[in-house]
């Protein structure tokens, strides 16, 4: 990937165009997943912000990782993450991905989601009601009108770091090169 | 008392007639509890299972009883015609734990095998399945045994976010964001 990407999505237009259709992957990583039939369909309706779900990587905007990862997961969302094309944002939903949750204590979930994928939004809750996934929602699209949300080339820049920390939690790493 | 529980002190008879060295408890309608030697398990089940119509096979259990230095499994027994639950405590030795297993009697059996076998260690004789499950490439001792540490394991491999260490009140936090007061909830009650 060249650095112009990083510059030419400064656009104003371009940030428009992307907030008002973000694409999320349908992808129930943890039980956070229940709360998204309720948010994506008629009474808090989420499609009027021109979200909708996506079926594979390679067309998704958003990668929801919604409630707790186990380390078995986080192999696989790594593979998936790096699969999605930029620009990409990721949400962590839930409490677990902010400190632990309620596996605080569990030796097989990851407490602290940003030191393995770069996070651009947290959603607190256990679970987030419709309403605070929509808060989420908007905050995320305020932030790529503010021409924060950069996360995908946090990820490029500091890869090393989150390699580091990805290989230190699993063990077994068979995994491609990233070369996006 | 003793007319609502007859059937239950059939079965004890006939439990206590046959398989001299079991010890039959009967814990209320409908639940018996019977402590048995680990090496008659087999028999035991498959007695329970074509002559008594004990044929549902809802749970194993495992218990690391570790100030006794032993293992428990406790197999659970459901008939539906009369409509019983009994549950077989087993008994086995914590430094060598082996059971024979009940794949021949139930098919799903050997789910309960795994999982017990990934999670406290006891070795199935007979089941061929045996080997990674749920967890995936764990290298320490199985985890749901008692002296399996798992706050520091947690401590060592993973890292926190700070505000958890000194167990901050976060409404104090949400009030100062917001510029609330917290009402003082001792006050309210008198």
């Amino acid at each position: 990937m060249k650095e112009d990407w990083g510059k030419e999505a400064g656009n104003i237009i371009a940030n428009w165009a992307r907030k008002h259709s973000l694409w999320v992957l349908a992808y129930g990583t943890g039980c956070g997943a229940i709360e998204l039939p309720p948010t994506m369909t008629s009474k808090y309706d989420a499609e009027r912000f021109g979200l909708r779900g996506a079926a594979t990587p390679r067309q998704a905007d958003v990668l929801l990782i919604s409630g707790y990862l186990a380390v078995k997961t986080l192999k696989r969302v790594i593979r998936t993450y790096e699969q999605m094309q930029a620009p990409k944002y990721v949400i962590g939903f839930g409490s677990c991905t902010i400190n632990g949750g309620m596996y605080w204590d569990s030796y097989n979930t990851v407490k602290r989601l940003d030191d393995y994928l770069p996070v651009d939004v947290f959603i607190n809750g256990c679970m987030p009601r419709p309403e605070s996934v929509i808060d989420g929602i908007i905050g995320l699209q305020k932030l790529i009108t503010e021409d924060k949300a950069y996360g995908w080339i946090k990820y490029q820049k500091n890869l090393d770091w989150y390699r580091a920390n990805q290989k230190k939690v699993i063990k077994n790493w068979k995994m491609p090169d990233y070369n996006w | 008392m003793s007319d609502e529980l007859k059937q239950e002190q059939e079965i004890t008879q006939i439990i206590h007639k046959t398989f001299k060295s079991a010890a039959v408890e009967i814990k209320r309608a409908g639940r018996l509890a019977v402590k048995l030697r680990s090496d008659l398990l087999p028999p035991f089940i498959s007695y329970l299972k074509d002559y008594m119509q004990f044929k549902h096979l809802v749970m194993i259990s495992g218990v690391d009883w570790i100030e006794e230095n032993a293992f428990e499994l406790v197999y659970h027994l459901y008939s539906y015609e009369r409509k019983i639950h009994v549950m077989v405590k087993v008994r086995l030795d914590r430094n060598n734990p082996q059971m024979q297993t009940l794949l021949p009697f139930w098919d799903h059996a050997g789910t309960y095998e795994r999982e017990i076998h990934e999670m406290l260690g006891i070795h199935f004789e007979g089941n061929p399945d045996l080997g990674e499950f749920i967890l995936e490439d764990w290298d320490d001792i199985p985890p749901m045994r008692r002296d399996f540490k798992t706050v520091e394991y947690v401590n060592d491999l993973y890292e926190w976010r700070e505000g958890r260490e000194d167990r901050q009140d976060v409404r104090k936090t949400i009030a100062e964001q917001y510029d609330e007061t917290i009402p003082d909830f001792d006050k309210e009650e008198k």
